[in-house]
């Protein structure tokens, strides 16, 4: 199969774009498109076409799937062409080209050949990251042989990838001996689960033990403990008793001490506590009070040696304040000095200016030389406009001089140039010229078709039978018209039908004929049928017998001849009786069997039938074949009479069809070149007439006239040349007289300005010299003179200015110091005459140091003030609180009935004896109480007292022991009862392992999932390995020298090729060769680029393997060099077209350059060049 | 006028089988799916006010030893008791084979039949009398109708019998009898026990099989229940079957006949799942999926079986809300007649190819892919390998349905384009 033709109607950004693709032998095509341009989309094109829309297709962004439609015409090796429509949808996809004829699949896949998508995408489709998987792929697995000769074969780039995920799918699901994988892990779950169950079923017989043993117990348990109440009530009573006996004992004893204290006085608890603190308090308010006393003494003592100067402390605001003022005082007295030599520097200064400007005034007259603003103003004013006329003077003298030279200049240019030539003429003949100009090379290029299409015809018409002669005979040639030789087609054509149903006819009936005597023959040889003929025949010769034995039996004479001959007739008989038995009998037969066979007979009677009447048939037929002969001979004969006027003798009608159209068409072409060959000459007429026309006007320009080989075109060029030129000098004359006029008037305007300004430069003088005289200066003065003085003046008064500053404040600062003098003075007077001798700024300070030591006396008498005060309150509160302690004392002696507080301590005394007495004896009854058990004390005290003291251990012991042997039992009864309760607890109907018999099935249904698909996986690993090892056998030496050329190839020799070796495991592998033949490359030592290479070669190999037995399907290559070297590239371009002479190749790539590359490299024959552009 | 319920073969503690847990499986909805039924009866009794309860042999499974399932039975039986309902048991053959029937104490009002003759109970004042037989050992193989005595006058005689009847497949052959022997005893209604479907052998007398109360694997579709028996005063039975199963069990069979895309035969499914929920009025599932006829999508839905069951369970998922759990997708398609043909091209693949079919043909060669299996089959569980539906690792069938599996896995995957547009 091959596209010869590629629709891409509406698919992805295509409109209406068609790719022809029938060019070639079976063709290169390499199909280029730009980024954008929709290669992957044509692409995909088609694909779809062969095998449908997918229903999510990404081609929709132009047209809605429902208008999506890819197209194309495609032609099988025997030569039936299909043209179809593919649209997109869920069925019915398959149009024919008028879109609404549905076509079954079928048809198409009858073209493909068993090929579906998946195969055609695989083995005939390669892009560019097949080839680096499968490069990889080559490295990866070692150059495994199987596995390469399997991938080559199939197309399928990723074997390796499958096999493996095989096995490692296969592995994580299970390994004989492993624990990790999934089945492994669920075997163990199981196993673990199944000993879990075990564990949670509850076996019956456990449960009725179980339930026996609690109510064993329980009984038990009741019978113990009142067995158990009733040991522990006697021994209660006996430990009661014992405890009672010493307690009874002291009791007695108590209530004889109690006799000696029962007077005594009861005195409170706190009684000797308030006692001992009250004399402490005594003790302690005593001390207080002495300790006063001497207190206030001393400080009386203090305050009575204090001294005070109370006139200082009067003045003491006024003391203050000149303390402060002596300070300023001070730094005063030290700037005047600074000021003072400041003021004479400055006047110093000016005294110098004013030297340099008037040596005749002193400083106070300075005052004269000072001049007013506004004349200063007037000065500076003058002295700009001075610069300014002079200035201007001088630049308008300059240029005079300069522009007279350059109108000079342009003068001698003019002149050099001259007058320039006339060229209307000549414009105007190129003008018309130009159109012929253009045409002469098409003149050239027809005369060469004209040229080449007489040369084809010639060679077409040598070819030609039947008749022979020249192109112009050719036209002339009286051929009969097409319907004319259509009709004899027609009716040549009918005789021979005719004729050949007839012969048809005629070999039936003859064949029928045969089969009816055959069948007749047939019916004899089984067994002459009889006839009514037959059965006349032997009944006559009954008749006849029996005649001769009547006339025996009558007596008439009977010749012995006539009987003999009778006899012998009838044959087997010696006598006549005999003869007549034997004739009776025969005709009997025959009559039985006509009887008998009577169906037999009528068959045989009607084949005889049958075969008269074919044998009429056979002779009709016969006639009417000859007039049919007849009529053909005639047919032809006017045939040839048709050809005469031509001189041809004609062949069959149909053969000279075919001639007819082929000469009307070699006819059509003769007219159309003389046609042609006309127009040119025409054109040509015109060319020379404007060559002639061109060359006039040059020489009338004085230019050379052309040679003989100029073109017309040549001509024009070389006077568009002359006029150009002589439009650049007169442009260039133009120019210079307009800049002559110009310079003219510049020198003009130079003079004007030299006048003008001398004017201005005398009425500036006559303001000058009035200006200046207030500072002294004659007119000759300049401008910069006069500043000079004027900033002198300025500088004289500016420090005249400053130094007056600085007497002012001389002034104040001597004012200041006679006032403070004054102050101090009069203070001294009135509180210290001893520092009348003083400067007025020491006195000052002794002053304010004296008034700081009255101040601190005068503090410190305050102090001794308050603490007297404070002593006295002191003594009175002590006095105070000793009166009212002694009246509590006094108190206390009475309560406790003695005459003075020494006496209390031993009052005390005795009051506690009493209350500890009664205290113990009452904790001895209340003991007696509790171990009473409800009795009084004395029948409890009789009771005991009547029990033997020395028996009581003995029986208590026994008790204890019996009792806590019951106790140990019960114990270990409520432990039994509550374990057996625990148990029987467990056993409550749980669905425990029920559920672990659920989850027991969860686990054996993942697991048979599982086994399913490890199956499945190892029984695919071990097909796949099959195959691959079965295909090998039978492709290995093919694809391998197929392999080893186009690898060779690829490589540009780079290597020798490739081989069969073994690995270090002994399996088969494939190893480059280098091109000495020694030096082998293991794909391991290829580059990746390289084994790419390898793998590309390997998938022509198998593709070219493949041709060579299968119906072609065009290979389609999507950009697989861009990342080959030029070199390679071209190589396996080459390879390529190679592969164009077995099957239609179909290269889409995005680089012009590998287009570029293919067009310098790849026979032309072969490469056809598309360009996509949506 | 009195009820009573019929049931039988109740199977308790009997788990549901082989369930492959998946994400988004309904698990909760399978836990303990017996004993939630037994409820339901018990339930159903308590609510329809029902005078006794037959149960007409297998209340627990053979070889299940956990004592807890009968303790589990006493604190039923004790609610029914509590409700004043008498329950009459034959015990079956999986009863005669339990440790459990031996030990356990029931409550007062459950009534065992002996297993050493026949023996009735009279429940006198409905003028009911109830003849049973239970079966001593697991296997039985005479006619235990033939003993039982002849009616009692003026009662309504109910004869309970656990039995094969006149055989049933699947099920064991066991104290088989007649239906005529049954009707020819004169009883009023014959309470059957031992074929898990229910089954009414005769309307007059009611002769029939209630079937039992829970699916617990595929070859148990559809509804499980008991069934209530209403007797008028004039003694004519009216029979209601009550279906009492947690989770049912059902077959969706999805024709892929013309079937365009995997896709297409998703949608089909969604659209039988949706009509088998309807029919079960919305009660959990547990689904087979049988997709089966000729489509272009075999090779699609065959390379990638993984992916195929995830999109079923998927989309069960969606339309049930986790109440169906898909047990098992069984992918029984074939290409179409005209797609078949196509793959016969030369080449690698064609050898392939020619490999596939040769495999199929020669059972031989086919069993020499299961060597492949040995060391798998030593170590997978007994279970997996028992019973009507055990993995035969040698099993032509299994291996060829294995081969139609693995040819477009295979096929696909060696043309699959990664990254191709």
């Amino acid at each position: 199969m091959k596209f010869l033709e590629l629709r891409l109607i509406a698919h992805g950004p295509f409109t209406d774009m068609v790719i022809d693709l029938s060019g070639g032998n079976e063709g290169l095509h390499i199909i280029y498109g730009p980024n954008e341009a929709g290669k992957s989309s044509a692409l995909r094109g088609l694909q779809n076409l062969l095998y449908g829309i997918p229903e999510r297709s990404k081609d929709d962004f132009l047209h809605p799937y429902s208008k999506m439609r890819v197209g194309a015409a495609i032609q099988s090796s025997k030569g039936d062409v299909l043209k179809f429509v593919r649209r997109k949808g869920r069925s019915n996809t398959l149009r024919l080209e008028d879109d609404k004829t549905v076509i079954e699949e079928s048809l198409l896949s009858r073209f493909l050949r068993g090929v579906d998508a998946d195969l055609f995408v695989t083995m005939f489709g390669i892009d560019h990251a097949d080839l680096v998987r499968g490069g990889k792929e080559i490295i990866g697995g070692g150059g495994s042989m199987g596995q390469l000769i399997f991938a080559a074969g199939s197309g399928a780039s990723n074997l390796r990838g499958v096999q493996e995920q095989l096995k490692s799918e296969a592995d994580s699901l299970f390994k004989p001996s492993a624990k990790k994988p999934k089945i492994n892990e669920a075997i163990g779950k199981i196993n673990k689960n199944r000993k879990e169950l075990r564990d949670a079923q509850l076996p019956g017989r456990q449960w009725v033990s179980h339930d026996q043993a609690l109510r064993q117990a329980l009984e038990r348990k009741q019978s113990v403990e009142q067995d158990l109440a009733n040991k522990k009530r006697s021994l209660h009573r006996l430990e009661r008793i014992q405890e009672a006996l010493p307690v009874i004992a002291k009791r007695k004893e108590l209530i004889n001490e109690f006799q000696i204290y029962a007077t005594a006085m009861l005195l409170p608890d706190e009684f000797p506590k308030q006692r001992v603190e009250l004399l402490q308090k005594l003790r302690v308010s005593e001390n207080d009070r002495d300790q006063a006393l001497k207190n206030t003494e001393i400080t009386q003592k203090e305050l009575s040696e204090l001294q005070i100067s109370e006139s200082l402390l009067e003045k003491s605001s006024l003391i203050e304040e000149i303390h402060r003022e002596f300070g300023s005082q001070y730094k005063a007295a030290s700037d005047r000095i600074k000021l003072q030599t400041r003021m004479s520097v400055l006047r110093g200064e000016a005294k110098e200016i004013l030297c340099s400007l008037r040596d005749d005034l002193t400083l106070d007259h300075a005052e004269n030389l000072r001049i007013k603003k506004s004349e200063a103003v007037l000065i500076r004013d003058l002295g700009t406009r001075f610069e300014g006329i002079v200035a201007r003077i001088d630049t308008a003298r300059e240029s005079i001089p300069k522009l007279t030279h350059r109108i000079a200049g342009i003068d001698r240019k003019l002149e050099k140039l001259g007058t320039p030539r006339q060229t209307d003429t000549l414009r105007n003949a190129v003008f018309q010229a130009e159109e012929y100009g253009a045409l002469e090379k098409q003149y050239e290029k027809e005369k060469s078709e004209i040229s080449s299409a007489l040369k084809t015809l010639d060679v077409v018409l040598g070819k030609q039978t039947l008749w022979s002669g020249s192109v112009e005979k050719l036209e002339r040639l009286p051929v009969p018209s097409m319907e004319t030789i259509v009709m004899f087609e027609d009716q040549t054509a009918e005789a021979v039908v005719k004729h050949g149903s007839l012969k048809e006819d005629f070999e039936k009936v003859k064949s029928t004929l045969a089969d009816v005597e055959r069948q007749i023959d047939e019916l004899r040889l089984k067994q002459e049928v009889p006839t009514e003929e037959d059965l006349q025949k032997a009944r006559e010769k009954r008749g006849r017998g029996w005649q001769l034995i009547l006339k025996t039996l009558e007596g008439k004479p009977v010749s012995d001849e006539e009987i003999d001959d009778h006899v012998k007739g009838i044959g087997s008989s010696e006598t006549l009786p005999e003869a007549f038995e034997i004739s009776v009998y025969k005709a009997d037969e025959i009559a039985d069997r006509l009887r008998r066979e009577a169906e037999r007979v009528a068959t045989k009677a009607r084949l005889l039938a049958d075969q008269t009447f074919h044998k009429k048939q056979l002779i009709h037929l016969k006639t009417e074949i000859d007039a049919k002969v007849k009529t053909k001979e005639k047919i032809m004969k006017e045939w040839e009479q048709l050809w005469q006027p031509s001189g041809i003798t004609p062949i069959s009608p149909k053969e000279m069809r075919a001639w007819t159209q082929n000469h009307m068409a070699m006819s059509a072409k003769a007219t159309e070149i003389r046609e042609h060959k006309a127009r040119v000459n025409k054109l040509k007429e015109e060319i020379d007439a404007h060559l002639k026309g061109l060359n006039k006007c040059l020489k009338n320009l004085s230019e050379p006239h052309s040679d003989d080989g100029e073109t017309l075109a040549n001509l024009i060029k070389r006077s568009k040349r002359v006029i150009h030129k002589e439009d650049e000098s007169l442009n260039k004359i133009k120019q210079l007289r307009s800049e002559k006029a110009q310079r003219k008037q510049e020198l003009a305007e130079a003079q004007a300005r030299v006048d003008s300004s001398e004017m201005d430069l005398s009425q500036w003088q006559k303001e000058w010299k009035q200006a200046v005289k207030p500072i002294g200066l004659d007119a000759d003065a300049i401008p910069a003179q006069a500043n000079a003085v004027m900033e002198d003046l300025n500088s004289l008064f500016d420090k005249l200015k400053e130094a007056n500053i600085f007497q002012k404040r001389i002034h104040g600062i001597n004012r200041d110091t006679d006032e403070f003098t004054t102050k101090v003075t009069g203070l001294v007077d009135a509180v210290a005459e001893d520092l009348k001798d003083l400067p007025a700024g020491e006195a000052a300070l002794e002053l304010n140091s004296r008034l700081t030591l009255a101040r601190t006396a005068q503090s410190q008498r305050q102090t001794l003030k308050n603490q007297l005060k404070q002593e006295k309150n002191r003594m009175d509160k002590a006095v105070g609180r000793i009166t009212e302690i002694e009246t509590r004392l006094k108190g206390m002696c009475a309560e406790a009935g003695c005459a003075n507080y020494e006496d209390l301590p031993e009052a005390e005394e005795r009051s506690d004896k009493r209350i500890q007495l009664e205290a113990e004896l009452k904790g001895l009854d209340e003991r007696l109480h509790q171990l009473s058990a409800g009795a009084t004390i004395d029948d409890f005290i009789n009771k005991a007292l009547k029990v033997d003291p020395d028996g009581i251990d003995g029986e208590i012991g026994r008790l204890t022991d019996e009792t806590d042997k019951l106790n140990q039992e019960k114990s270990e009864l409520d432990q039994c009862i509550g374990s057996e309760r625990t148990e029987l607890g467990k056993m409550d109907g749980s669905a425990r392992a029920a559920e672990l018999a659920e989850e027991m099935q969860l686990l054996l249904g993942r697991l048979e999932n599982d086994v399913e698909q490890y199956a499945r996986l190892k029984i695919a690993s071990k097909i796949l390995n099959q195959a691959i090892e079965r295909y090998r056998d039978k492709s290995q030496e093919p694809i391998l020298k197929r392999t080893t050329a186009i690898f060779k190839q690829i490589t540009r020799g780079s290597f020798q090729g490739i081989r069969a070796d073994f690995d270090d495991n002994g399996l088969p592998v494939i190893v480059g060769v280098r091109p000495d033949g020694k030096e082998v490359v293991t794909v391991e030592g290829m580059s990746d680029g390289t084994a790419d290479q390898l793998y590309l070669a390997l998938r022509l190999a198998g593709l070219q393997d493949y041709l060579e037995r299968n119906e072609p399907i065009p290979f389609i290559v999507d950009d697989i060099l861009i990342k080959f070297d030029d070199d390679r590239a071209v190589a396996a371009l080459r390879a390529l077209e190679g592969l164009s002479e077995q099957t239609q190749v179909i290269f889409f790539t995005h680089h012009r350059h590998l287009l570029e590359l293919a067009r310098e490299n790849v026979e032309s024959k072969f490469l056809i060049e598309h360009t996509l552009n949506a | 006028m009195f009820k009573f319920i019929h049931t039988a073969d109740i199977h308790l503690d009997s788990p549901l089988h082989k369930l492959d847990d998946y994400e988004g499986a309904p698990v909760d909805e399978i836990r303990q799916a017996t004993r939630r039924a037994f409820n339901n009866l018990v339930q159903t009794a308590i609510s329809e006010d029902v005078n006794f309860i037959l149960i007409a042999g297998d209340l627990y499974d053979g070889d299940w030893k956990d004592y807890n399932t009968g303790l589990y039975l006493v604190s039923q039986t004790s609610r029914l008791r509590d409700a004043g309902i008498p329950v009459y048991i034959v015990a079956g053959n999986h009863d005669a084979a339990s440790k459990i029937t031996k030990t356990l104490r029931l409550p007062e009002n459950v009534h065992l039949f002996p297993s050493d003759k026949p023996a009735t109970y009279n429940i006198d004042n409905l003028n009911v009398t109830i003849h049973g037989h239970s079966f001593a050992t697991p296997v039985i193989k005479k006619d235990l109708s033939l003993l039982y005595p002849t009616p009692v006058p003026g009662y309504f005689n109910i004869g309970i019998l656990h039995t094969c009847a006149s055989g049933r497949e699947g099920h064991e052959p066991y104290a088989p009898c007649t239906l005529e022997g049954l009707r020819s005893k004169g009883y009023d209604y014959w309470a059957l026990g031992h074929v898990h479907q229910y089954e009414v052998l005769l309307d007059d007398p009611p002769i029939l099989f209630p079937g039992n109360i829970q699916g617990r694997h595929v070859r148990e579709t559809g509804p499980k229940g008991c069934v209530l028996v209403t007797v008028d005063d004039s003694d004519r039975p009216k029979i209601e079957f009550k279906p009492l199963d947690v989770i049912r069990w059902v077959i969706i069979e999805v024709d892929s006949n013309g079937a365009e895309s995997g896709y297409d035969i998703i949608e089909r499914f969604c659209n039988r799942l949706e009509n088998t929920l309807d029919e079960n009025d919305g009660r959990p599932l547990v689904a087979r999926v049988l997709i089966q006829g000729e489509t272009a999508a075999h090779s699609e839905l065959l390379a990638n079986v993984d992916r195929w069951s995830n999109e079923i369970r998927g989309a069960a998922l969606d339309i049930s809300g986790h109440r169906v759990w898909i047990e098992k997708i069984k992918i029984n398609t074939r290409l179409p007649a005209s797609e078949k043909k196509l793959r016969t091209s030369d080449g690698a693949i064609g050898e392939l190819v020619k490999l596939f079919e040769e495999l199929a043909d020669k059972p031989d060669l086919l069993r020499d892919l299961s060597d492949e299996l040995i060391d798998l089959e030593k170590k997978i569980p007994k279970e997996l390998k028992q019973g009507r539906d055990g993995i035969r690792f040698d099993d032509i069938d299994w291996l060829k349905s294995l081969l139609e599996q693995v040819r477009p896995m295979l096929i696909q995957g060696l043309m699959r384009k990664e990254g191709s547009e």
